[in-house]
């Protein structure tokens, strides 16, 4: 199978702008979970999310164009300027083989919002003339495509909280299959608007105190904002420019509960990460690092940590596993990308980083994530893992580029 | 002291109403023992019946460890009327 290398990463997160410091804030446990009102909420009942500060969104705007852009498009071009930006490319080196797929489960949601409160309050005020381009989830690969000249194939994949694990997993295939030399992947979500906070709120998966992956106690998830984007260079491409590789995109698999759409079920998801460990040509023994799905919600993290026995066994309880999402929020279909990101700069630099508000093991899990503090590995492989509602199971695997 | 759904209250026959009309039972089959599994409340029940609670008494429960432990509808009732107690207290505060 043709190797396929990362070679570039960018983000943008409530940790800041930049894939370093939204590892940063994961390898030293810093949440970036702020408090959070919607003025337009009659009764607004959760009061935190992972929203951009102020300050960063303006930063990302002064390169955007808000009269054609919603904040979903806005954020993942500047996720990908900086992940192209480090890979050395330039739109003269993509063209016919370079494709772009973006994950989003909500597309412009901003502009959703904003038009449907005109439309029934204001009838006779005029609409954004923009809403459709705008609101279309495959605008941020679209706007991607057009700023670098990428003319390869350019689509949005869009299977909620799996959205971007599983366009990073598609773009791995496409450049095996040899459809494309480069794929610039990710994800990208800007849901914090009030009726898309409260459409979550009202799901009652939403924790009104602290996320607690994996914890007794746990009662919710926590939302947030952001783009992850990656990208991905065959071998013979990145070699004959002579780039050096961050790490190897190793394995991939994806696959369907065909249960239920909100209750996942374990032995799917155990089937999904060991297919990515096959497909990486690893064993489970290989995996060092574990960035798990692990929401805060009773459901997942109960169904992962089983899922994760069932993988793992005993070394569940050697092996570092943890969930990031206290500190970037959740980031539904970007969180595959963010996390993609959080387990390449794990593997970077050998160091697992920790699972935050952690209060006690629950037995119902049989897991014990990594808390408190991060802690060095050893391992040549990291696993992240992507469970959406609708069943969809991703999971994708990197291993050291040399 | 007696648990919530055994003290007549009109707080409980509230719940029960509720209960009953969100997951679509006969209100007149709904005692404190009858168990959850067999009223065959389904998630999507939950969600229906959290939503109707919020907007009768204004408190946010969320699909926490203790909702998913509730076995009885007693489990359930005494579970919401600890929330909302708890949740008036803290608006009085």
């Amino acid at each position: 199978m043709k190797p396929v290398y990362v070679t570039g990463v960018g983000a943008v997160s409530a940790c800041g702008i930049g894939a370093e410091a939204l590892w940063a804030a994961a390898r030293d446990g810093i949440s970036a979970v702020r408090p959070i009102v919607f003025p337009d909420i009659a009764r607004q009942q959760v009061h935190a999310a992972a929203a951009l500060a102020e300050a960063d969104l303006e930063e990302v705007w002064k390169a955007g164009d808000p009269r054609t852009q919603d904040r979903v498009s806005a954020l993942a071009l500047a996720a990908a300027r900086e992940a192209v930006a480090q890979a050395g490319l330039t739109p003269g080196d993509l063209g016919h083989r370079c494709c772009v797929i973006v994950g989003s489960g909500f597309g412009g949601a901003q502009t959703i919002d904003r038009n449907s409160r005109t439309f029934w309050q204001q009838p006779a005020t005029r609409l954004d003339p923009f809403s459709v381009p705008k609101i279309m989830p495959n605008a941020p690969a679209s706007w991607i495509s057009m700023e670098f000249g990428a003319n390869g194939p350019a689509f949005c994949v869009s299977s909620a909280c799996s959205s971007a694990s599983q366009a990073i997993g598609f773009g791995l295939q496409m450049l095996r299959a040899g459809t494309a030399d480069v794929a610039i992947v990710g994800g990208v979500e800007a849901l914090l608007v009030p009726s898309g906070f409260r459409a979550w709120e009202i799901l009652r998966v939403m924790s009104p105190t602290l996320c607690r992956p994996f914890s007794q106690g746990r009662d919710g998830m926590v939302l947030g904002d952001g783009a992850g984007i990656l990208v991905l260079e065959t071998e013979d491409r990145a070699r004959a420019r002579g780039t050096t590789p961050l790490a190897r995109l190793a394995g991939f698999a994806t696959n369907s509960d065909a249960r239920d759409l909100l209750r996942p079920d374990a032995a799917m998801a155990a089937c999904c990460m060991r297919e990515a460990i096959a497909d990486a040509g690893l064993s489970e023994a290989d995996i060092g690092y574990v960035n798990a799905h692990g929401t805060g919600t009773v459901a997942n993290d109960a169904n992962e940590g089983e899922a994760l026995r069932s993988v793992f066994g005993d070394e569940c309880r050697k092996l570092a596993i943890s969930s990031t999402k206290p500190v970037h929020g959740h980031t539904l279909g970007a969180a595959g990308a963010i996390e993609a990101i959080v387990a390449l700069g794990a593997l970077r630099d050998g160091i697992a980083p920790p699972t935050l508000n952690f209060a006690a093991a629950d037995p119902k899990i049989g897991i014990e994530p990594l808390h408190g503090t991060a802690r060095r590995f050893s391992g040549a492989a990291c696993l992240s893992n992507s469970f959406a509602f609708g069943g969809i199971n991703a999971c994708l695997v990197f291993s050291r580029g040399d | 002291m007696p648990s919530a759904s055994e003290r007549p209250s009109a707080i409980v026959e509230e719940i029960l109403d509720i209960v009953a009309r969100e997951s679509m039972t006969d209100r007149s089959s709904l005692t404190p023992d009858t168990m959850l599994v067999d009223l065959d409340i389904q998630s999507a029940d939950y969600v229906m019946i959290l939503m109707a609670i919020e907007e009768r008494f204004g408190t946010y429960i969320s699909v926490d460890e203790e909702l998913t432990e509730a076995k009885t509808v007693r489990d359930l009732c005494d579970l919401v009327v600890g929330r909302i107690e708890a949740s008036s207290v803290g608006d009085a505060v």
